[in-house]
């Protein structure tokens, strides 16, 4: 079965929220900021599962080094929260194809 | 049919379930077939507002339409926009669906943050943008609204 985002925040405790109830831009700026390798995608890419909310470009931060991406994840009545969570070289990869640029920084 | 998709944010603003009703009734008036999507709570107040479904005759979850969305799945979106989570939502559809027309319905109490909206949307977007100083009254919208979409009624 494909890896859900949504699936896995209800189900597992193995992820860490960096920041919540914020702004997109605010989450963005976060990201860029705390993160060794920034990729962009368009607004509506399936990352993880489900498509990815705000206003293009957005970030998401990958560490190779621990095999974990960070990224924004907006809900209509709890605003924007940045996510740090594990996943599998093949995600990563995948978030590498659908990147605008393939690096920042 | 021309099919019109609406989109709700987070229902604590009391002016959008009212402005959500007199919208649909208003693209279905203009030949659209109108589904709206919500939150579930945002999807409750419809039905208590709507018990016939004499206005709101198609309603969707707004995660299973987003992930279910794609280019040219409708003709026309509007938004309606009170929180920043409410502009990236809409943001995110609008290149979803290659939108070719849409309209965001902006409102909040405050000026400052009203203005951050629009120029968020303004950003990213080629959008209509209908924005009023409101919250519970949905009069001051509704004005700017009718001129809105009897512009698009003469497109």
């Amino acid at each position: 079965m494909s890896f859900c985002l949504d699936t896995y925040l209800q189900e597992s405790e193995n992820y860490e929220i960096l920041i919540s109830k914020a702004g997109f831009k605010e989450s963005k700026k976060f990201i860029e900021e705390h993160s060794s390798k920034v990729m962009y995608v368009n607004a509506g890419e399936k990352i993880l599962g489900v498509r990815i909310i705000g206003i293009p470009p957005i970030p998401i931060g990958i560490n190779e080094d621990k095999d974990t991406v960070t990224l924004s994840y907006t809900k209509p009545c709890y605003g924007t929260a940045v996510i740090e969570l594990p996943v599998k070289k093949e995600e990563i990869n995948n978030i590498k194809s659908l990147a605008i640029n393939p690096y920042k920084k | 049919m021309k099919k019109a998709l609406i989109l709700l944010g987070c229902p604590e603003a009391p002016a959008q379930t009212p402005m959500a009703v007199y919208a649909t009734y208003k693209l279905t008036g203009l030949g659209y077939e109108v589904t709206v999507a919500s939150t579930p709570s945002a999807m409750k107040l419809l039905e208590v507002t709507d018990p016939l479904k004499y206005y709101i005759k198609n309603k969707i979850d707004i995660e299973s339409c987003l992930n279910n969305a794609g280019e040219n799945s409708y003709d026309f979106l509007l938004g309606f926009v009170h929180k920043d989570a409410a502009v990236s939502y809409f943001v995110t559809f609008y290149h979803v669906l290659s939108i070719k027309s849409s309209m965001a319905v902006v409102f909040e109490r405050d000026a400052e943050l009203l203005e951050k909206f629009i120029e968020d949307l303004n950003e990213s977007t080629e959008t209509t943008i209908v924005s009023a100083r409101a919250y519970h009254n949905p009069t001051p919208l509704r004005v700017k609204f009718d001129r809105a979409i009897e512009q698009l009624g003469e497109q």
